[in-house]
């Protein structure tokens, strides 16, 4: 594989994951299948570099003060647990049959919801900041809701300041499980449904919520590149370090471009993205294949 | 006395097949390799590899490149529920070559040089393997991995791309380029030049080709599969490093905010 084409297809990943504080292992990983690597050392080696891209994005953010230590931690708790959970369910369900079918029915549900239900809700954002002529730079941390009743009678309250919320830790501790175990089934980061999670259901800032989703996908790659490395041996050195070289300075550059963008535009920015990524997924289970077999050991 | 006079036949025999001359019915073959070891260092994309000899004028000459059998497991694709395609069901073919490459003479139709009776090309192959479970469509599965296995490269009839020279004093020489892929992992693998005439395979000289680690890729895999654990540590600490280079070379730099 061409050394410039793998320091692109780095430095695009990186871009997108410090913008918008995604991983990008959903696009880097089927990047790389698209280019020859086979799905387990692509998917092993992105994890690496993932590592890598978002320390470089999870310091940037950190220096901008967008980083809520507290809430990435209870996060990534929950997110470790879920992890174990999800590869214990996975293995479940290999033994009764078509895992591979419900993997991809997961990802397609998933990536489709959230990307609609983002895209939907940040066109209306969009449309109502227009209207008001910027009267509101909204950012939705700062629509907190009304309904507090059954949320605030959770045990365990805790004020996260950089998130602006004052919430039970049971419920970054709960999601962050939920996205590990759909994390683990899907076989990526996780950090394209964590960060809607932050956004609707702990309403966090936006731009805190890609501070600390990129420190949280920073743990999860390091514990995912070790446990490849070491029970599947499919972590390819080299090309990780070159993605690596490529991600790190694209990660910059998209921190400084996440800036300058306003909340809505980043969320209807990444809503296009998953949609496309999910269209690409729904066109690949309803197209018939050009070639009906695969080696076992990736789909 | 006999004893040692066959004894002493036997060695030249021996002798002389492993130098590549073969003397059969038709005259004899001689086959070479520019190359026999081929390394991947660090910065390997694949390679091409020259190969030459000489046959009688009248014969013609395939090249084939194959590499050590091993079972393959796949996935058979089906509909779900009526319209989702996916991987569905467990097929293994069984005693199948993880290479295989044909290269055929120049000016003539590569099906003239292939066939089960030749033992040369993918009908050949279909033949030789076995496929479980035994109720599967062995053809079937086997025509659509080739085309998977073409895809990487690693599977190839390269129609016309045996050279020849001019005949001289009944002999004449030829050549062709190998291309050796990326996805030609290291191991070893054999080059084989058959010469054949009216149809029949009068002479075949086998050659061994070996792609073998060097440098940093061989550092770096013998401590992935000796040292996983120390391999899985040092990836992360090396990208976390990157990261806080890099972090750091643009804040040096000045950045907006």
């Amino acid at each position: 594989m061409n050394i410039l084409l793998i320091l692109g297809l780095g430095g695009f990943v990186g871009l997108l994951s410090g913008i918008f504080g995604v991983g990008g292992g959903f696009l880097m990983t089927p990047l790389l299948m698209m280019f020859g690597i086979p799905p387990t050392v692509a998917a092993a080696s992105d994890s690496n570099q993932i590592a890598g891209a978002s320390t470089s994005g999870t310091l940037a953010h950190m220096r901008h003060g967008n980083v809520d230590v507290a809430m990435g931690v209870m996060l990534l708790i929950g997110g470790i647990a879920g992890g174990t959970l999800g590869v214990q369910i996975i293995k479940l369900l290999r033994a009764l049959g078509n895992a591979d079918f419900l993997i991809a029915i997961t990802y397609v549900l998933m990536l489709g919801g959230v990307g609609g239900y983002m895209f939907w809700e940040s066109l209306q954002g969009l449309k109502k900041s227009k209207n008001t002529t910027a009267a509101v730079e909204a950012s939705p941390g700062e629509e907190v809701p009304d309904k507090k009743s059954l949320l605030q009678r959770l045990p365990f309250q805790y004020e996260f300041k950089k998130s602006g919320c004052h919430i039970s830790i049971l419920l970054p501790l709960g999601f962050g499980t939920l996205v590990g175990i759909l994390a683990a089934i899907m076989g990526v980061g996780g950090g394209f449904i964590m960060v809607p999670v932050m956004v609707y259901l702990l309403r966090m800032p936006m731009h805190v919520v890609v501070g600390t989703s990129l420190f949280q996908i920073l743990f999860t790659c390091v514990n995912v590149t070790i446990m490849q490395a070491y029970s599947n041996k499919t972590v390819d050195f080299i090309l990780a370090v070159l993605l690596l070289l490529g991600s790190t300075i694209g990660a910059q550059i998209g921190t400084g471009i996440g800036r300058r963008l306003k909340a809505d535009q980043l969320k209807i920015m990444l809503a296009s993205l998953v949609l496309l990524v999910c269209a690409k997924m729904m066109a690949g289970l309803l197209l018939t294949p050009t070639i009906m077999v695969a080696l076992k050991g990736g789909h | 006395m006999k004893r040692v006079v066959s004894g002493v036949v036997t060695v030249v025999l021996a002798s002389l097949a492993w130098c590549g001359l073969c003397l059969a019915a038709d005259g004899p073959l001689l086959f070479d390799l520019a190359d026999n070891n081929l390394k991947i260092s660090t910065f390997y994309n694949g390679t091409t590899l020259d190969v030459t000899g000489k046959v009688p004028a009248d014969h013609d000459v395939v090249v084939q490149v194959s590499g050590p059998r091993k079972d393959v497991h796949l996935k058979e694709k089906g509909k779900v529920a009526g319209f989702l395609w996916m991987n569905k069901t467990d097929v293994s073919l069984e005693n199948t070559p993880a290479v295989y490459m044909i290269y055929t003479p120049i000016g003539r139709p590569a099906a003239a040089f292939l066939g089960p009776h030749l033992n040369v090309g993918y009908k050949a192959l279909l033949r030789d393997i076995t496929i479980s479970p035994a109720s599967a469509d062995k053809a079937f599965i086997f025509a659509e991995y080739v085309k998977l296995m073409e895809k990487s490269g690693v599977y190839a009839i390269n129609e016309g791309t045996v050279r020849y020279g001019e005949p001289n004093n009944g002999m004449k020489e030829f050549a062709a380029t190998l291309t050796i892929p990326s996805k030609m992992s290291a191991g070893a693998y054999k080059v084989t030049a058959l010469a054949m005439h009216d149809g029949v395979v009068t002479n075949r000289v086998d050659k061994n080709l070996t792609l073998e680690l060097s440098g940093l890729p061989a550092v770096i895999s013998s401590m992935a599969y000796g040292r996983p654990l120390l391999f899985g540590f040092m990836a992360v600490f090396i990208a976390i490093g990157a990261g806080l280079v890099v972090g750091f070379l643009f804040r040096g730099g000045g950045g907006a905010h």
